[in-house]
This record gives structure tokens, sequence and C-alpha cells, in this order.
């Protein structure tokens, strides 16, 4: 057995954050650390190097999850994926995230959408059909089309 | 009978020789104002005005008669008018041209001046011959139209600029507040799965988990909501395909297939939360009872406009509804009629045989107020 995803949560409403480390716990992955602002979380990522960086785009402090993806996107090979209720706010490259999880999200759909995460991360590229409520970054959509041919 | 050098007669107007000429006399005595420049001498001075330009100008003949008439000119004369008459006196051409000119006492006016060179068989320019008129009135209502149409205009504009901003703080508004509704759904969920983990009694865990998925469907609704780009209508259609997949996904199984027959039906905004309810009902009842022990089957949910109405259609291919099921008084089922009660919607059980087939026929616009035509 491989090791567990090793994920980063970065959420700034304390329920919420609660809820997806039980969740992910709880469907076998790694919570390696979580953060409720972008200067937490960005020093959290360089100091813990997680596969997987899940992040609110509202944060704690007035912060902006935009400038974790940027900080992440700056470091490489590390995945981000936006979870938020305001996904019309994000630029078309999704700011070098991955994707975007739509918010309110069941928790079926969370299940589902990071099982299609582990896929990108471990295994390029992932199924063709995008879990419900997902948005894929239209760049990472083509090289996976690329990939998969 | 006129003479046919009639004219020359006013050609030596200088010599003091047209006084018994008719043309001259005519002149003189018109109340039109009208003088003569020399532009042989130098400065091109007046050398004849007539008793009209002096009543107009307020000036005594002495003070006009040797002098340009640039003297009319005063402080808001308009600069490019005047160099176009200019122009005009260089290059020997007339011109006819709205121009403010000043009175004596200061008074200023506006003078509708035409000018024309005057010029003798040789070609030779000899005068200049100008004509004003007083059209301070017509410039004055003119200007004041003009002035009160910028001042409409600026009003529009700023009315629009207003109109502008308050539409976008609206905007910025609906967002927060979507947001908002968004993450507190989010929060509402995320306790009530956190509390279902802690529970171990099965049918208090069993409501809680029915709970959970009502609020997620509700959560469905808001994350569909204004992603259209009518904000205030619903597509039902890509709302059932969400919740449906949704459900059997989070029913934990995958013995169940999912057929989908879904058309587009746009319903108004508010009747999307009871609707979501009434259909998150009636799936999960699908998935509970008809599907026992593990048994597979088959799911199928039609969305279908109606002529003004639109039909849901659950079916399933499982055991049936049990008689039981049917006549109790669960909460679900309270739930099912008081939503329909809402919607002005009718609902019947069938014997799918196998299984069971739920059918909803629904209004698709509101039954009263303004949406209803």
């Amino acid at each position: 057995m491989s090791e567990p995803m090793r994920i980063l949560v970065v959420e700034d409403e304390a329920l919420i954050l609660m809820q997806i480390e039980m969740m992910l716990e709880e469907a076998g992955y790694r919570v390696v650390g979580t953060a409720m602002t972008a200067a937490e979380a960005i020093a959290l990522v360089h100091e813990t190097r997680p596969e997987l960086v899940l992040i609110d785009l509202r944060l704690g402090d007035d912060s902006s999850g935009v400038d974790v993806a940027h900080a992440v996107r700056a470091i490489g090979g590390i995945t981000a994926a936006f979870m938020t209720a305001n996904a019309r706010a994000l630029s078309d490259d999704l700011e070098g995230a991955t994707a975007v999880i739509a918010k309110p999200f069941t928790g079926a759909v969370l299940e589902e959408s990071l099982a299609y995460l582990e896929d990108c991360v471990r295994r390029p590229p992932p199924a063709e059909l995008v879990p419900t409520g997902m948005r894929l970054a239209p760049a990472l959509l083509k090289s996976f089309a690329q990939m998969r041919q | 009978m006129e003479q046919p050098d009639a004219w020359h007669l006013t050609d030596r107007l200088d010599a003091e020789h047209g006084k018994g000429d008719p043309f001259a006399a005519a002149v003189r005595a018109t109340r039109m104002a009208m003088i003569v420049t020399n532009p042989r001498l130098p400065d091109n001075p007046i050398v004849f005005a007539n008793d009209a330009f002096l009543r107009m100008s307020g000036y005594d003949r002495q003070d006009v008669l040797g002098r340009n008439c640039r003297f009319l000119q005063g402080p808001d004369t308009d600069r490019g008018a005047v160099a176009l008459i200019r122009e005009a006196v260089a290059a020997q051409r007339d011109i006819a041209i709205d121009v403010l000119n000043y009175r004596k006492d200061g008074a200023p006016f506006w003078n509708a001046l035409y000018l024309s060179p005057v010029a003798n068989e040789a070609g030779e320019v000899l005068f200049f011959f100008a004509s004003q008129l007083d059209v301070t009135d017509r410039v004055d209502a003119h200007l004041q139209v003009q002035k009160e149409k910028d001042h409409f205009e600026a009003e529009v504009a700023r009315r629009t600029r207003d109109l502008t901003e308050a539409l976008a703080t609206q905007t910025m508004l609906v967002h927060e507040v979507d947001h908002r509704v968004k993450n507190n759904l989010q929060m509402i969920a995320a306790l009530l799965a956190m509390q279902t983990r802690a529970i171990t009694d099965p049918a208090a865990r069993a409501a809680m988990e029915s709970m959970l998925t009502r609020v997620e469907a509700l959560g469905t609704v808001h994350r569909r909501l204004y992603q259209s780009n009518n904000v205030e209508r619903f597509d039902v259609a890509e709302f059932a395909r969400d919740l449906a997949t949704d459900l059997i996904r989070g029913s934990g199984t995958d013995r169940i297939r999912l057929h989908l027959d879904l058309e587009t039906v746009e319903i108004p905004v508010t009747k999307a939360p009871p609707v979501a309810l009434m259909m998150n009902e009636l799936i999960t009842n699908a998935l509970k009872h008809a599907f026992p022990d593990h048994r597979a089957g088959r799911l199928s949910v039609t969305v279908a406009p109606d002529d003004r109405h639109f039909t849901i259609k659950i079916a399933d291919d499982g055991v049936g509804m049990p008689v039981q099921v049917m006549e109790q008084r669960s909460f679900g089922k309270r739930l099912i009629g008081t939503l329909c009660r809402q919607l002005n919607a009718s609902i019947a059980w069938q014997a799918n045989d196998p299984g069971t087939i739920v059918n909803v026929r629904l209004p698709r616009e509101l039954a009263t107020g303004p949406e209803a035509r």
C-alpha cells in the first residue's frame, strides 16, 4: 500500500475546516496541517510540503486564498484546489490551481472530488468525467486530454 | 424707369453723388443697418453708415466715419468669428456670420453680419458693403436652448452615473449575501455531518442523515443559483442531474444504476427550494425502500415540460412501496404533502411492476403574483 496522500487544508471557518479534516481522515488521507490565514498557510506549505492544498478563497485577517495559490505555484510540484462559494471571482487559469470545488458541497461531492484530485496527483490523467460541482483549469484539462491519447 | 447705369451711381457714394439716387436714398432710409467701407484707404475705414446703423450701434456719424469696424468688437467677441471676417475681407469673398458686438454704451448685441465686396467691371474691389441685423433675441434664445440642453444632458449623465453606481453596489451586495448564504449552509451541513458521526443509535443516526441530505439539497439549490445567465430562473433539469447523482453516490453503493431523462424546465427562483426538497424526499425514499438487502436495480429520473406545467417522474424497479410505508404518516410523507400544497402540485404513486413510479405535476409559473401572466 502506498502512503496516504498528504493534504494541507486552508479554511477560515472553523466548523467547515473541522468537517473537512474529519472527512479526510475518515477517508484515509493524511492532514499534514490546517491554516486559517494566507500567511499561516504559506508558512505551512513551505514547512510541510504537502501533495495537495485545499484553499478557501476568503481567509482570516482579510487575506486571500489567491496568495496561497500563487505561493504554491511558485514552489512547483504541489497541486492546489480552491473550495469556494465565490468561484466566479477566480481568474480563468484559477491562479495556478488545478481545480475549484463549488461551495456548498455535499459530503458525497467532497469525497468524489478528493478521489478525483488524488488521481490528478498520483495517477494522472484522471477520468474524463469531472465530478459535479468541480471545475478544472482549462490548461490542465487540455494536458490531461493529451495524456489520454 | 430705371436707368441702365443706375447702380453705377452708388459706386460713387464717396463723391457725395448719390443723394438723388433712388438706391442710395433707400440705403439711407432703410431700417436695416448698413455701412460701406473702402479697402483702398488705409485700414479699410467706414466711408458710409446709414441712420439705422447709428441707431443700432449708438454712435454718432462722426464717431464711425473713417474708422475700421473693429471698434464694434468687445471682450466677449469670438476671436474665431473675427478671424473668419478678416479672412473673407482679405480674400474678397462675401460672408454671413453672427458675431457679438458692443454698442457705444458697452451693451453687447448679437449682430447678424452680411459682408460682401463690391467690384467694378475690371474686377477691382472698390468697396465692402455690410448689412447688420440685431439678432440678440434669436441668438439668446438659441443659447438658452443650448444651455438647457447641456444642463439636461449633464443631468442625465449624472443620473446615469448614480444609477450605475447603485446597480454596482446592489450587485456586489447580492454576491456578498449569496456568498454568506452558501457559507452558512456549508456550516450547517458541517455541524449535522459531525454530529451524525458521533451518534450510535441507528434510528437517531438515520434521522440525522435525512436532515443532512435535506440541508445538502438546499445547498445544491444555492450552488446552482446565479449560474445561469438569468438570475430569476432556475433550471430544474440541471438541478435534478446534480441531486440524483449526488444522492446515489451518497448512498454508498454502485448497485443502483441511474437513468436520467431531462429536458430543460425553467421555473422562478422562489420555487426552487420547495421543488428541490420534494425531489430530494422522493429520490431518498426510493433509494431507502425500493432496494433492501443489497438489491441491485435502476432508478430513473425524468423532468419534462408539459404545456404550462411540468412533470417530475421518479421510477424504480425495486420491491415496490410496502403498504405500511404508503400508509404511515411519516415526517417525510408529511413534508412531501406540505411541499405539494405550496407548489400547487398533484402527486400520484403507481405500481411500476416491479417497483414504484411517482409522478408529480406542477405549474411552471407562480399561481399568483406579478410573474403569473
